[in-house]
């Protein structure tokens, strides 16, 4: 049997030693965890248009064709922010402020007023291509995804999602299925109308011909519920941005 | 580590010492036996190259675990026996977790809960409480490495029938990915459960079949380890539960 | 309403066991009948009551950047939530071997036991993870306590009965465990979905 000061004084040793070790990790490895997460959520911005590929390309890579990639943080006016007023509002001490490095999911639970929405514009041969960050819920938890559209603002190039808990097999496909995030390419998120319209996941399948509808993933109809949610509220919110775009644009053509 | 092994007074690698080894993969199988650790068994058998990380990091934690609570079993107080076994435990986890963050961010991010849940795995906390608070470093480690292997084993069994027969697939999700069955590139206008995983593979057998949803569903997970321990049984007919 | 709407989803629809299948290890090892699976069910639901607000408040106050020291401290989650919970267990069992020592008989061998069951180290991380308030993190605890002990009574009265079923001999016990809890989580899949704050 051991002293009651004994185990006191192994419980505390033994604590000091963990905590010193794992805080020495920590810290060591710390540099390499943000580098990761950082080309982690490239590689996502970047798969919006290049799709599965981007899964294939090395770190260095991902820097390169993010190198040229415009980011800008827009308010909920559409007023596009300086990096140094984005560190104001958001208290960033160690982020610079850019478009890559506000938190989503923080963004997500803030009043609409109150929210920030990232924008990267890409020049893929010749075009640009305006990809657009959406955020919304699915069956479990969180789903979030990019959409990039083509110069029309309108025609959608590509997307790519993501999910925090997703039920494999069903959900979770949205990520896993390639065939999920290629299907809403070339689908327009205005109608002839020039209203905004979005992308409906049409449960029992979407008409070919139909320019605003996707198939659903049979069995996961509240994930695919949820994408359709989170496109038609998360593209609404770029909606005052590309209107002074398209305005722009119209001026420059004439 | 065992060709290494300096033969001394008692053999490092004696007939005892691979029994520690090779009973668990078998008729001692922490997972079809000793009913320990499952929970994890059943999330991260969805794709192959998951169960191998998963496994790998069990092994580690399993075998370390061991061994430092041998080390330390003559000084361990009685009475915070299980906190001091679990801080153990949990300081390798966390470890593994930091480690897997810098090498491979993608997996780390699929894995996090269940590496976490790894703290939770009776496989290592049965262990140490029945083996290495009374026995020598070595031969804790050894047990802690055969007991690890043979909940990766049966990991890595029941990951490879759910891969191949509801994705179609194996090692998705890793730079090896290759396409085993099915269709090799799914046309146009299928519906989408229909191996779509691999787009780019190599040759491919049973083009006709399609991908088998159930598998990748927790659930099926439970089916692939029942009828393993029915064949299991079946063959060693001395480990059948009588009650 | 709000409360109990999340006790029904951590009880039934985000069920532990039979959605999560987390807490398996004790859930299949003391299911042969249902007079022991009652008694772990209990300490199950107690134990994840009480450790689910204390690692809360752990981790909003002492861990977070915005708490006591001011930095992550995140790395060391997994240590404090484990030894809170296993502290907590032995708190547990000397509280009920004192007052009363009835229950501890039938109880005691099986408390231990709860420190290892993932669904109370899951039930923590799932708070974290699911950012609950205080007030959440006590009924998620309690209900997601609430929906493992239904499970483990269930597969407890299966067992008991499937034992005079003419199983394949090999398959007897374990194995015919294993599946019987597989068609169970398949079954609870159809309460997946459902959400509470729309009317049917």
């Amino acid at each position: 049997m051991h002293s009651t000061r004994y185990i006191y004084t192994f419980t505390v040793a033994m604590t000091v030693v963990v905590a010193l070790v794992l805080a020495g990790l920590f810290t060591f490895l710390k540099p390499i965890h943000k580098a990761n997460e950082a080309i982690f959520n490239k590689k996502a911005v970047l798969s919006s248009f290049m799709g599965t590929k981007a899964n294939d390309l090395s770190d260095e890579e991902v820097v390169t064709a993010f190198a040229d990639v415009k980011q800008y943080v827009l308010n909920y006016e559409g007023k596009p922010l300086s990096n140094d007023e984005v560190k104001d509002l958001r208290n960033y001490k160690e982020k610079d402020g850019k478009a890559e490095d506000l938190d989503l999911s923080k963004e997500k639970k803030k009043d609409d007023e109150d929210r920030l929405f990232p924008l990267y514009i890409k020049e893929v041969e010749g075009k640009q291509v305006y990809i657009t960050a959406v955020r919304g819920n699915g069956l479990w938890d969180e789903i979030w995804g990019y959409i990039a559209l083509a110069e029309d603002l309108n025609t959608i190039v590509g997307t790519s999602f993501d999910h925090k808990a997703e039920t494999p097999g069903l959900g979770a496909e949205i990520k896993d299925n390639p065939t999920f995030p290629n299907s809403f390419k070339g689908k327009q998120i205005f109608n002839s109308e020039g209203e905004f319209v979005s992308v409906l996941v049409k449960k029992g399948g979407a008409d070919k011909s139909d320019k605003h509808a996707v198939d659903a993933i049979s069995g996961a109809t509240v994930t695919c519920d949820g994408v359709t949610n989170m496109l038609e509220s998360g593209l609404q919110y770029y909606m005052p941005y590309f209107e002074t775009l398209k305005k722009d644009q119209l001026g420059l053509n004439k | 580590m065992a060709e290494t092994a300096v033969v001394e007074k008692e053999p490092l690698f004696g007939k005892k010492e691979r029994k520690l080894l090779t009973d668990p993969l078998g008729d001692n199988n922490p997972i079809t036996i000793q009913v320990l650790g499952i929970c994890s068994a059943l999330a991260v058998t969805t794709l192959f190259f998951k169960a191998l990380v998963m496994s790998v990091a069990v092994v580690f934690v399993c075998a370390f675990a061991n061994l430092f609570t041998s080390l330390l079993r003559n000084y361990i107080p009685k009475q915070v026996r299980m906190i001091v076994q679990l801080v153990i435990i949990a300081t390798l986890v966390t470890i593994v977790e930091l480690v897997l963050k810098a090498l491979d961010y993608t997996v780390y991010k699929d894995l996090s809960v269940f590496i976490g849940l790894i703290i939770t795995n009776c496989i290592v906390m049965g262990r140490l409480e029945a083996f290495a608070l009374a026995n020598k470093p070595w031969r804790s480690f050894l047990d802690g490495l055969g007991n690890g292997l043979g909940y990766g084993l049966i990991l890595l069994i029941v990951a490879f029938l759910r891969e191949i027969f509801g994705k179609g697939t194996l090692f998705a999700g890793s730079p090896a990915e290759i396409k085993i069955i099915g269709a090799s590139i799914p046309s146009e206008g299928i519906i989408y459960k229909i191996n779509t995983a691999a787009e780019s593979g190599i040759g491919t057998w049973f083009s006709w079949y399609a991908n088998n949803n159930l598998m990748v569903l927790p659930a099926s997970a439970m089916f692939v380890i029942g009828v393993l321990i029915w064949i299991q049984r079946s063959w060693r007919k001395e480990l059948v539960d009588i009650s | 309403m709000e409360t109990f709407n999340l006790f029904l989803k951590a009880a039934f629809i985000e069920n532990m066991v039979l959605a999560y299948f987390l807490g398996m290890c004790s859930y299949l090892a003391v299911s042969k009948t249902i007079k022991t699976a009652f008694g772990l069910g209990l300490a199950v639901i107690f134990v994840l009551g009480i450790t689910m607000p204390i690692n809360w408040v752990i981790n909003e106050y002492l861990l977070s950047d915005t708490g006591v020291f001011g930095t992550d401290l995140t790395f060391l989650r997994f240590i404090l939530f484990i030894a809170v919970i296993a502290s907590m267990v032995q708190l547990v069992e000397m509280a009920i071997e004192k007052f009363s020592p009835a229950l501890y008989n039938s109880l005691g061998i099986f408390l231990p036991l709860i420190t290892v069951n993932c669904a109370i180290l899951g039930g923590s991380l799932f708070m974290v993870s699911r950012e609950y308030n205080f007030g959440d993190s006590v009924v998620f605890g309690l209900g997601s306590g609430f929906g493992w002990f239904l499970a483990i009574i269930a597969i407890a009265a299966i067992r008991e009965k499937i034992r005079y079923s003419n199983v394949p001999p090999a398959l007897r016990g374990l194995g015919m465990a294993f599946i019987i809890t597989g068609l169970m989580g398949l079954a609870f899949m159809s309460l997946m979905g459902i959400d509470l704050t729309k009317p049917m």
